[in-house]
């Protein structure tokens, strides 16, 4: 391994991402939905702010994903 | 709930119980992000989701204050004092156990090795200058 810090993703990793991906997808739909429709200033500030920091999150899950392409092999190796 | 104020009327669904929802899906979005970490071994990935957990963990408890500032959380009730006591009871009987067994362990322990006559060997591969 050259890379101490970056290994390629175990097929338990590859699901854990891709749920949290689809987490983080609802988080932000559920936040955006609910800004719409509230009448409180405190509340709909927070919840834009939480619709940009899951988007974030979204946004570090696929990078991560993307890192790791060219280290997943092609085929089933022991 | 049928009868809602007539405020709710033509909403999908009420604030109050959207944001219970969100609230929600923080608190099994950091429980998913907890296990993930524990069971990456990609230290990369490792790193990832122990960000994502801290950041999720933060998110939930601003959503919660805020919740509770607004009256949309009704906070739980009180635990009994008699019930803290007994909990407190076991917990030193618990402690007092646990040192007992360390103690036990350290005896036996050294029961089978003898006391060194050499003052104890530094290893090398310890020294500071190389760490």
């Amino acid at each position: 391994m050259q890379n101490h810090t970056m290994q390629a993703l175990s097929p338990k990793e590859l699901n854990y991402i891709a749920d949290s991906i689809t987490n983080e997808e609802l988080l932000i739909k559920q936040c955006a939905a609910t800004a719409s429709i509230t009448h409180n200033p405190q509340i709909q500030q927070a919840l834009n702010h939480y619709v940009r920091s899951h988007e974030q999150h979204l946004n570090t899950l696929v990078n991560a994903l993307q890192q790791h392409q060219s280290l997943a092999p092609a085929q089933v190796s022991n | 709930m049928y009868s809602q104020s007539p405020s709710s009327n033509g909403s999908f669904m009420q604030e109050q119980d959207l944001l219970k929802s969100i609230l929600a899906d923080l608190r099994r979005t950091s429980r998913e992000y907890t296990t993930a970490t524990t069971e990456a071994s990609c230290p990369m990935t490792r790193r990832m989701f122990t960000d994502l957990t801290n950041d999720t963990l933060r998110l939930q408890g601003e959503l919660f204050n805020l919740m509770q500032q607004n009256n949309m959380y009704s906070v739980s009730s009180k635990a009994l004092r008699q019930d803290v006591d007994k909990q407190i009871q076991s917990a030193q009987q618990a402690q007092q156990k646990c040192q007992q067994f360390i103690q036990e362990k350290n005896t036996q322990n050294s029961s089978y090795s003898q006391a060194p006559n050499v003052p104890h060997h530094q290893p090398n591969y310890g020294n500071p200058y190389y760490m």
